[in-house]
């Protein structure tokens, strides 16, 4: 193979414009990547989805649900009112940040994540607690693939909301001054947008937990 | 050479090529393509394929002159002029429009003569499953009779007959419920019968394919899968499981035969007359069959109230209260 | 106005305070074989597959749930789980997630010099390229090698070479391998290297998820190659449901691979996703993208959208053989038909992951040999499109003869028919740019001319398959396994070829040897369709797929076909020995621009500096415009003039 490399690892000779018109395609990224997350999520709990209403309305051999049959309720209600808070925490704190409250939004991200991980830990200990077998029916199963499927979700979403609040800290201690995260410094405005995303996919969190929780606790 | 002889040529060669093609097609190849004439569907799958036959035929000669053409004519050799240009080149039209239209017309057109002869041809052999929503006449009534276990077939009358066909790794076997339930290995179907086929596993999913018949419908565990087949003429027909299986898939075939309404019945009765001693064993006719722990057939999970299956027997006591 | 300008983002425009490239943190980003490379992967993934089992077994030690089999399925599956983390941590492709955890953020990192970071860990695309071209031919020449047994086994409808079991297990070995490489034959290696290069980006969106998907790409060819060493899966490709549940430790393999490979195809497909819509050069409006891109594109929304239902199904699976869910027993409240549906509702769509990169490649490459530009440019991009998006509304067709929905199948039928209107539309588009053209038949130009001699064989007999009266004698048997096979390796594989032939000069500065690659073309050629038209007749007489026992009278079709599969096997070993001659053993340094191609790809200096282009160009016209003496250069490079950079300036104003 040809070495690529020889004479252009020092300095791609960028122009300020070129860096800037660059600059705008990675925010244009950010963007277009959150919302295609939010897609590709879509379509996993949208499978997720099928296989509930599928074998719900197939009920094969009658084992849909067996009389009284019903997830830990106490447990389902911890999980999804800890992935409101944080979704709605994640709005809040991006709108604080657009403020300039970067203080509220460092808040508002920490207890987020606490949210993130005390949801997790119930959704994870959730499955110690089940009053059913995984086989025991059509629920069941896609109760315990709703299960698995969500852990991922939150785990996700937790990680994503966790280095947005390190990576404000880190540009306070990298840029210094007062609101660093305000400033049109390159690593501030890539900051602002992945909040953005993020707070957006929180949204898209929120609603399919509550779906979700209809589905799995409610109906 | 101008622009329009060019073209002339090219289409003259491609009417021509294609009108004898599509007459080999008709009269020498069409005739001896599979399934052949048993049964009313097989006749119709075999016309069905010659249509789109002779229809893919000119579309394919079409695109193999062009490409032999342009190779041959329009290549990268002394004396060809410079390639066009320009906007002429880039898009056209005329060419455009008469494209998607003439292959939306063929297209769609292939859509719904595939749909009339579907439906004219009640599912054309294909499994409809348990429900079937095209139906020769009397053959709903007759499946229904059949789990009522007051199925009845004579070769005077016109009813259809009723045969369950049962996978399981790696064989077929198949119950006459008009012949007191019973289960034969063997495949054996009156003519100028209307043929309900209720197809079913009792493992994996398989697939039955009467292959002469031009019967096609999985067999899937639990599941009950109507096909209908109306036999035309005698003779031997090859039946091959057509959906992998597990390992011996590849040996999961046998033979039937197609007699004639009297030899049919002879041969019907006095099977039924040897089997009384087995069918006596067998569960009562169901659509499907669920093997329980006791071992295949020795008992039934509900379809419908046969047994009744209660969970808590199963799960123990951590089921919570109603 | 560009398009990023366009695009509403939370930053406020202001003066620029570039930060230059961070300096990465010491311990991911050591010089030399000291560091992380495909030796410490190799590593940690065994450890780890060591750990996982150690851990399964402690965990769940009187589990033996799996059926005739003391095995303990948890771990074996926790074996694998780990030996992909282990690969992943050992190639360094987590570093960055877990220092970001801690607020760290590493820069771009200096890549390594010279061969070592084909090895490696890296954020140049182009690197990742070659990768996927290596990656890619070992999963094709080991699926390759199954096909020659499974032809071999053949040869004889009652003498057989192997046991059912063995033979089973190559047949599903042989068809989930080809299945997973060729979702990323072309966005892979093509994919990753050109499409920057043609949109005029010195980079892509996100560098790091792009190599990530080239790792857990390769994670995902052990874990689906240790499936032989668990005995295999005797389900094809298909994995139906019923036959998975009881199926032996091998359909964990089966499983969890296509849930890794799924994870690679959505990241892949993702970043490239991402990095067309967002970095195409200033002047690159949707209507200037060259065809290669828009099949990408396409193709890219397909993976990003589909695999994740497939990653579902996989779980699923899983679930039922791990902790014993019933998502698919029937007895148990579960249904088989909810496999067939998920998988097909990704199947479908899959088909197209494979078929779409061909078309692009061929639209991309015909203008450059016949000198003509591409014809009905809209109409092609329409039809990449409108076949990406019908491709989500007919995956019951492969279920007609399951037994479900019977009153859905003249909308099934309807669908599946009307995807050959956008399909045709690649034809229109190919056959008008032969028209007076002045075509040079160089090798891969004839790879693009045998792309439409077989596809059309394979499309066409897809308008039979879909036809459910048909349908219902070819369902199943070898007539579909010859058409799949004429439109993935007759098209894609065979586009694959022509565009290693056409861009391999560009990626390496090594031409291939001309001659050879004629021997190459022909025996491929000719072979290919010797081996799989005879299969259309041995389908229709009656022969269903995956069988080892198959009619005395189809014996000697089935011989033909599988001597003539040895010598196309043959001309894969002249392919390999070209490549071989041609880059290593006698390399010949490729012109700068050997096919004479507008091409943006062939614009950069060769080799390609590492950040693609000395100037971002700016796309002044639309592509192709050959034989067009007073057109303008596709792009404006600046030069250094202030043309260029003034425009992008300029862009960035508004």
């Amino acid at each position: 193979m040809t070495d690529t490399y020889k004479d252009s690892l020092t300095a791609p000779n960028e122009t300020p414009e070129e860096r800037e018109y660059e600059f705008r395609a990675h925010i244009g990224a950010i963007w277009t990547g959150g919302r295609l997350a939010i897609g590709m999520a879509t379509f996993l709990y949208a499978s997720e989805a099928f296989a509930y209403f599928y074998l719900r309305t197939s009920n094969n051999s009658n084992l849909w649900r067996l009389p009284g049959q019903l997830a830990p309720l106490y447990y389902g209600w911890t999980v999804l009112i800890c992935l409101l808070l944080m979704a709605g925490l994640a709005n809040y704190g991006h709108r604080r940040l657009k403020k300039g409250y970067t203080n509220d939004f460092l808040v508002a991200g920490w207890t987020g994540v606490a949210a993130g991980l005390i949801a997790l830990f119930f959704q994870i200990w959730e499955l110690v607690v089940l009053p059913f077998y995984p086989g025991s029916s059509g629920y069941a199963s896609t109760f315990i693939g709703f299960v698995v499927m969500n852990i991922m979700t939150i785990v996700f979403a937790t990680y994503w909301m966790e280095t947005t609040t390190t990576r404000a800290m880190r540009l306070r201690k990298e840029l210094g001054g007062t609101n660093p995260e305000l400033s049109s410094a390159y690593p501030a405005r890539s900051f602002r947008a992945n909040v953005a995303s993020m707070s957006y996919y929180m949204g898209f969190v929120a609603i399919v937990s509550i779906m979700f929780f209809l589905m799995f606790y409610v109906a | 050479m101008n622009n329009g002889s060019e073209m002339r040529r090219i289409v003259t060669a491609w009417v021509i090529v294609s009108v004898i093609g599509d007459l080999l097609w008709w009269f020498l190849v069409g005739p001896h393509v599979p399934p052949g004439n048993m049964t009313t569907s097989a006749h119709w799958n075999q016309f069905d394929f010659n249509i789109l036959a002779i229809t893919a035929l000119p579309v394919v000669f079409m695109v193999w002159i062009w490409l032999g053409y342009a190779v041959v004519k329009w290549r990268d050799k002394p004396g060809v002029p410079e390639p066009l240009g320009g906007e002429a080149a880039k898009a056209s039209r005329g060419v455009q429009v008469g494209w998607i239209t003439i292959t939306s017309t063929v297209v769609i057109a292939a859509a719904i003569y595939g749909t009339v002869a579907l439906i004219g041809d009640h599912g054309s052999g294909g499994g409809e499953g348990p429900n079937p929503v095209w139906a020769p006449p009397g053959a709903i009534a007759a499946n229904t009779a059949a789990l009522a276990g007051k199925a009845t077939w004579s070769p005077t009358g016109n009813q259809p007959l009723v045969v369950q066909v049962i996978a399981q790794q790696w064989k077929f076997t198949y119950r006459y419920p008009a012949f007191g339930g019973m289960e034969t290995d063997r495949l054996v179907l009156p003519v100028k019968t209307v043929v309900v086929f209720d197809v079913t596993s009792l493992d994996v999913i398989h697939d039955f394919w009467a292959y002469q018949l031009s019967v096609k419908a999985d067999a899937n565990p639990g599941v009950n899968n109507v096909a209908f087949a109306n036999t035309q003429q005698t003779g031997q027909f090859m039946v091959r499981c057509d959906e992998l299986c597990g390992i011996w898939h590849g040996a999961m075939y046998n033979s039937g035969r197609v007699l004639s309404k009297t030899a049919f019945m002879a041969w019907a009765t006095k099977t039924e007359a040897q089997n009384a001693q087995n069918t006596a064993f067998l569960p009562p006719f169901a659509w499907t069959y669920t093997p329980d722990a006791n071992g295949a057939s020795g008992g039934l999970y509900p379809d419908g109230n046969v047994t009744p299956y209660s969970p808590y027997d199963v799960y123990g006591a951590k089921q919570p209260a109603s | 106005m560009t398009i990023s300008a366009e695009r509403p983002t939370e930053a406020t425009a202001g003066t620029a305070t570039p930060a230059g490239p961070r300096k990465g943190s010491s311990w991911t980003n050591r010089p030399g074989w000291m560091s992380q490379h495909l030796g410490t992967a190799i590593v940690l993934g065994f450890l780890g597959y060591l750990f996982g089992h150690w851990w399964g077994n402690y965990m769940a030690s009187s589990y033996t749930y799996i059926a005739n089999n003391g095995q303990n399925g948890v771990a074996d599956f926790l074996g694998l789980l780990c030996m992909v983390i282990g690969w992943l941590l050992g190639i360094g492709a987590l570093n960055y997630p877990i220092l970001k955890l801690f607020g760290r953020e590493p820069g771009e990192e200096a890549p390594a010099p010279g061969l070592s970071r084909y090895f490696r860990y890296t954020l140049d695309h182009k690197v990742v390229g070659m990768q996927y071209v290596v990656g890619v031919l070992l999963f094709l020449f080991t699926g390759g090698l199954l096909a020659m047994a499974i032809r071999t086994e053949l040869l004889n409808p009652t003498v057989h070479i192997f046991n059912p079991g063995t033979y089973i297990e190559i047949v599903s070995e042989h068809g989930t391998i080809m299945m997973m490489m060729a979702t990323s034959i072309v966005v892979g290696p093509l994919g990753n290297y050109l499409v920057p290069l043609m949109i005029g980006s010195r980079r892509m969106a996100f560098p790091r998820i792009e190599a990530f998907s080239f790792w857990i790409f390769s994670a995902g060819y052990l874990v689906i190659f240790s499936a032989l060493f668990y005995g295999g899966f005797p389900t094809g490709w298909t994995g139906y449901a019923p036959l998975q549940n009881q199926a032996g430790p091998g359909m964990i393999s089966y499983l969890f691979g296509f849930a890794v490979i799924g994870i690679g195809m959505m990241s892949a497909g993702f970043n490239i996703l991402v990095t067309i819509v967002n970095y195409r050069a200033p002047g690159m409006t949707w209507s200037r993208v060259p065809m290669f891109v828009w099949s990408i594109l396409a193709t890219a929304s397909l993976l990003t959208l589909a695999t994740p239902v497939l990653f579902t199904a996989g779980l699923f699976g899983l679930l039922d053989h791990l902790v014993l869910t019933s998502f698919y027993v029937n007895e148990h409240g579960g249904s088989s038909y909810l496999w067939e549906n998920l998988f097909w509702f990704f199947g479908h769509p899959e088909v197209y992951i494979m078929a779409l990169p061909g078309f692009g490649i061929v639209a991309e490459i015909v203008p450059v040999f016949t000198r003509k530009p591409l014809f009905a440019y809209k109409v092609a991009a329409a039809g990449m499109m409108g076949v990406a998006l019908l491709s989500f509304f007919v995956w019951q067709h492969h279920l007609f003869q399951s037994g479900i929905n019977p009153d859905m199948r003249p909308l099934f039928m309807l669908t599946t028919e009307l995807i050959s209107i956008p399909t045709g539309f690649i034809y229109l588009v190919g056959m008008g740019s032969l028209y007076r053209g002045k075509m040079r038949l160089e090798v891969p130009m004839l790879f693009c001319l045998a792309l439409y001699f077989n596809f059309l064989i394979g499309g066409i007999t897809g308008v039979f398959l879909s036809d459910v009266p048909v349908n219902v004698t070819v369902h199943g048997s070898f007539f579909v396994l010859s058409h799949f096979h004429y439109t993935i390796m007759g098209g894609l594989v065979f586009a694959f070829m022509a565009g290693l032939y056409y861009w391999l000069p560009k990626m390496t500065g090594r031409m291939m040897n001309k001659k050879l690659g004629l021997w190459h073309f022909w025996t491929m050629f000719v072979f290919f369709n010797l081996t799989f038209f005879p299969m259309f007749i041995i389908g229709i007489l009656g022969q269903p797929r995956r069988v080892f026992e198959y009619a005395h009278n189809l014996q000697g079709l089935n011989d033909f076909s599988s001597i003539s599969a040895f010598c196309l096997g043959a001309s894969f070993l002249l392919f390999f020995w070209n490549l071989m001659y041609s880059m290593i053993i006698n390399p010949k340094k490729a012109p700068a621009n050997p096919w004479e191609s507008l091409g943006l790809e062939w614009q950069t200096a060769n080799p390609v500096p590492l950040y693609n282009f000395e100037r971002i160009p700016v796309i002044v016209t639309e592509p192709y415009r050959y034989s067009e003496p007073g057109a303008p250069a596709y792009a404006d490079f600046g030069g250094g003039s202030a043309a260029g950079a003034s425009t992008i300036g300029s862009s960035v104003q508004e």
